[in-house]
């Protein structure tokens, strides 16, 4: 798939208050095409009100969030829905409809966006859940019948629906065991390098971090802190930085992550 | 993407028995060349596929072309496919084996309607025999509680009291005023033709204390109170709070749903007595403006027109009443399993079944009062 040189996402000197308590004061940050991003930071530092904002759930106080060359805050609905279609979320609970299965999920999106004709759709869902690597009987279960490691495939099936550029997840590895966790990554990798999509993704997992994710930012003090690959971040003097990833849990999966490569 | 965005298209070329594939496959338009591609059927044994003026391929466009191919080929065909882009051909054979590893499965189909019949029934027999277990068990707790009074929830059924019965007080004032209003009118057009004008106390006053007023407060109760008892109790059951509550030791029995019954019980007959009160003075206003009956004429008229005892039925209904409607409430509540999908579904069917009954009780009530000559 060609890349467009365009940032999928740039936000510039953003300010998110909400009443009196500010959580991002002056923060930029721009997601490169075709890259896996990974925002972290620690809990409360709004990795998820950033994700918000970048995805259109959200308005900032102040400031400017530019959405593949488009100036958010000049669209109208229908060109802002436009700018929807290129983005595929998947959320963190998944958050899929509970009264439609896996398939009909999926279909949601093509359904409401296009006029593909019902078979054509009908396959296409079927051609998502299994790019999201759920076997084929996955397909007509409900959410409340999936494990936690096939919700998230389900709900990855649901955001690449209409074949987003832009992929965002929210804590996919949150509530896995280490093994769902692994295999949900190598999908994650195997999906950017496939079908070209950028990848933004807020987490605390470490393991993700290092095996995953190409650039990571910093989020601390309400601005991005740092940027740059985890083997620098994890050098980086900056006392926040040095907490969050010099701690026990992130000089073991820092080791993993170089006996492993 | 930059590149052009104009819509997929093939065009035959029978000299070369070629395919040209143009445009971008990209998934919002590929409604049209979907079409043209199940009606095409070549007739000639090797088949070219063109794809160098392919401008954009997403999955489902390399699906439908990969769809294409296994086509061709199944029909006994051979199929050159030229022109297209390496990233495209990663794409294209990473559809390939997904297709290949397994048709979706067909959901199943509806059972037949004898089955369904027969499942129904099944249901409603368990849920009416779920429904007597669960008023079983609360009496139990109740009883308990009654037994060791310390481990009632005062503060509960005061939250109760205040939220389903002070609250209320509004919409249940306005609503009972109206109906004594339109009592007296309808009442009020045909004593006028026989001169009866005073006997309107009459009518209003025992329509509103022994029937209306009562059912008129339950079902206010059971649409306002009885479907939150339930959304509220089956969203703790979707977010695993009511187990959360067990694992800790406290009985949600005891917790969530005596407090709701005892607080009920106590508040309906409250409103029931207001709700009496409020339907009468709206038939006094609705008199003195249509019929003459000034309002001291009328209060005179009550007590030789009621006795207290059709007061005391009336308001004696309504703690029955109010235990219907909290139990149903909270049975509704703790049957939720899943998701939003299934609180919505339990709320609608609580405040059905909570109005059925208390109408059912009603019923009952007036046989019960008529064999007793009250």
């Amino acid at each position: 798939m060609a890349v467009a040189s365009v940032p999928p996402v740039e936000v510039s000197d953003v300010r998110t208050c909400f009443g009196r308590s500010c959580i991002h004061e002056g923060l930029s940050l721009s997601v490169r095409a075709g890259e896996i991003l990974a925002l972290v930071g620690a809990s409360g530092s709004g990795k998820s009100v950033l994700l918000r904002e970048m995805i259109l759930l959200h308005r900032p106080t102040a400031g400017r969030v530019r959405v593949f060359g488009e100036e958010v805050d000049d669209l109208d609905g229908a060109q802002a829905n436009r700018l929807r279609r290129r983005i595929g979320i998947m959320f963190q609970q998944g958050a899929l409809f509970s009264s439609l299965t896996v398939a009909e999920n999926v279909a949601v999106p093509l359904r409401e966006q296009t006029d593909l004709p019902k078979g054509l759709i009908r396959e296409i869902a079927g051609l998502k859940v299994a790019l999201a690597g759920l076997p084929p009987d996955a397909a007509n279960k409900y959410a409340k019948e999936l494990s936690g490691g096939m919700l998230k495939r389900a709900a990855i099936a649901r955001a690449l629906a209409m074949d987003p550029d832009l992929l965002v997840l929210d804590e996919p590895s949150s509530g896995l065991d280490p093994v769902s966790a692994n295999a949900l990554d190598e999908l994650i990798r195997q999906l950017h390098q496939s079908l070209g999509l950028t990848v933004l993704m807020a987490t605390h997992d470490l393991d993700t971090l290092w095996q995953v994710a190409q650039r990571v930012a910093f989020l601390g003090e309400r601005r991005v802190l740092a940027t740059g690959t985890m083997a620098e971040l994890s050098a980086n003097e900056h006392p926040v930085i040095m907490e969050y990833f010099q701690g026990p849990r992130g000089r073991a999966a820092g080791r993993g992550a170089w006996s492993r490569g | 993407m930059s590149t052009s965005r104009e819509p997929p298209a093939i065009e035959w070329i029978p000299e070369r028995a070629a395919l040209r594939l143009t445009g971008a496959w990209l998934t919002p338009n590929l409604a049209r060349v979907e079409r043209e591609l199940v009606a095409f059927a070549p007739a000639v044994p090797q088949v070219r596929l063109e794809a160098d003026a392919l401008t954009a391929l997403d999955t489902a466009g390399a699906m439908l072309l990969q769809r294409l191919r296994s086509r061709l080929e199944r029909q006994g065909k051979g199929v050159e496919l030229v022109g297209l882009a390496p990233h495209q051909w990663a794409l294209l054979d990473l559809i390939a084996a997904r297709l290949a590893a397994g048709e979706p499965v067909a959901p199943l189909p509806a059972p037949p309607a004898l089955e369904q019949i027969g499942r129904a029934a099944a249901a409603a027999a368990r849920e009416g025999l779920a429904m007597m277990s669960f008023l079983g068990v609360s009496a139990l707790a109740l009883l308990g509680a009654l037994r060791r009074p310390a481990r009632l929830r005062g503060r509960a059924i005061l939250a109760v009291l205040q939220n389903d019965g002070v609250r209320a007080m509004p919409v249940l004032g306005m609503l009972s005023f109206l109906l004594g209003v339109v009592i007296a009118y309808q009442a009020g057009i045909q004593l006028r033709l026989y001169g009866g004008n005073l006997y309107v106390v009459d009518l209003v006053s025992l329509t509103v204390l022994r029937e209306l007023g009562p059912l008129m407060t339950a079902i206010v109760v059971a649409g306002r109170s009885g479907s939150a008892y339930t959304a509220q109790i089956g969203t703790m059951q979707v977010t695993e709070e009511i187990d959360a509550l067990r694992s800790i030791g406290v009985s949600p029995m005891e917790l969530l749903v005596l407090p709701k019954v005892i607080g009920l019980v106590i508040a309906l007959p409250l409103l029931t007595v207001f709700a009496d009160v409020v339907a009468v003075f709206g038939g006094m206003v609705m008199a003195e403006a249509m019929l003459d009956v000034r309002f001291d004429t009328f209060l005179a008229r009550i007590p030789e027109a009621v006795y207290p005892s059709s007061f005391f039925t009336g308001v004696g209904k309504a703690p029955v009443f109010a235990a219907v409607i909290a139990t149903v409430g909270c049975y509704q509540g703790f049957q939720v399993r899943g998701g939003a999908d299934s609180v919505g579904r339990h709320t609608t069917t609580s405040v059905v079944q909570a109005i059925v009954l208390v109408i059912v009780a009603d019923a009952a009530f007036s046989v019960v009062f008529s064999w007793l000559g009250i």
